[in-house]
């Protein structure tokens, strides 16, 4: 058909090589990366809350006064009601010496 | 066979020009390819739509950070030459690209800014060699240059050479050929013949044959 071309690309030599990474590795890649300002840029697609830490529980059956000024208290702070038994737990420690 | 990555954080460098030329062909010496389109803009989807896809070339778009080691892995075998075209940014997507290559191109034009930007690639891959504890190849090549070289052109060369990077011969000319690649898809020879066609094949026949020379020596390894 047409003339060879002068140059001729010979594809023979190609052959795969490892390049197999321990998962240790995978992560200590993004870590140096990071460093040279190579960061993640992909739009986050996890949905939803972020998981909590507090994964103990309390069973607290309380009076009635007592649980709506705790659940008032906790939603105009912003908080979770776990924070305010934390936090009045430690107070009742000091108060005691503990 | 080997896995070749494309990466530079400055944009309009030439990355996807270089990706597309070296692809179509290692495909027309009866190489199989998949290219990685890695770049949200999707450069090479859109060439691969506008025409014919040249025998022996897939195109696979959408790989982000969290797909691209697996995909070049699951593609990375015997007979079959991968592609990796990455956005110009600085990104955790270029750096796990790179942990994957055989070899690494950073396609630059003549100008210090583009150098410069450049040089963050070259570090990226120092640096990603010491954690991995492998040798990742990495070559420069000039892309967009004039038939006489200017002399800000000399000066980066001999400056990057001077910093013992690897700079490809020949360089990646700026030709009309090479732009319309884009606006026609398809390869260079589904182009009609005349004008300056013939030296735009032989430009990329040269690249893509200095590209196989740096993947078959034996300090590739
Ligand atoms: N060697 C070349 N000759 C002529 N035009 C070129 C050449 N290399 C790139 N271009 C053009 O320059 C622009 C940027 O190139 P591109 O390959 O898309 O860069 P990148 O992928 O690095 O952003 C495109 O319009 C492309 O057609
Ligand atoms: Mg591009």
């Amino acid at each position: 058909m047409s003339e060879p071309p002068p140059y001729q690309i010979d594809i023979r030599g190609l052959r795969k090589r490892p390049k197999e990474l321990a998962p240790e590795t995978e992560s200590r890649i993004d870590e140096a990366a990071e460093e040279l300002g190579f960061v993640e840029r992909e739009p986050r697609k996890r949905r939803g809350r972020p998981k909590s830490p507090r994964t103990g529980q309390v069973h607290a059956r309380v009076l009635p006064g007592f649980s709506e000024e705790i659940a008032a208290e906790a939603r105009r702070r912003g908080v979770q009601q776990g924070v305010l038994i934390e936090e009045a737990w430690n107070l009742y420690k000091e108060d005691r010496g503990m | 066979m080997p896995v070749v990555t494309v990466a530079s954080p400055k944009g309009g460098a030439g990355k996807s020009t270089a990706a597309v030329l070296l692809g179509t062909e290692l495909a027309r010496a009866g190489a199989s390819v998949v290219l990685l389109d890695c770049d949200p803009n999707r450069s090479l989807s859109i060439w691969a739509e506008r025409g014919q896809v040249p025998d022996r070339i897939r195109v696979l778009a959408d790989i982000g950070e969290g797909e691209i080691i697996r995909t070049v892995k699951e593609h990375d075998r015997d007979g079959t030459v991968v592609i990796v075209d990455l956005e110009g940014v600085a990104s955790r997507l270029v750096s796990r690209a790179i942990s994957q290559a055989d070899l690494v191109l950073t396609p630059m034009r003549a100008t210090s800014l583009d150098a410069n930007v450049g040089a963050r690639a070259v570090r990226l891959v120092a640096e990603e060699e010491e954690v991995i504890g492998r040798k990742i190849r990495h070559a420069v090549v000039f892309t967009m240059t004039r038939a006489i070289r200017s002399r800000a052109h000399k000066g980066i060369e001999q400056s990057l050479r001077g910093q013992g990077l690897d700079v490809m011969e020949p360089p990646l000319m700026e030709r009309i050929a090479f732009a319309d690649l884009f606006e026609r898809g398809g390869d260079l020879h589904d182009m009609p013949e005349g004008g300056t066609i013939a030296n735009a094949r032989d430009n990329a026949a040269a690249f893509a044959q200095a590209v196989i020379e740096r993947l078959t020596s034996e300090d590739a390894t």
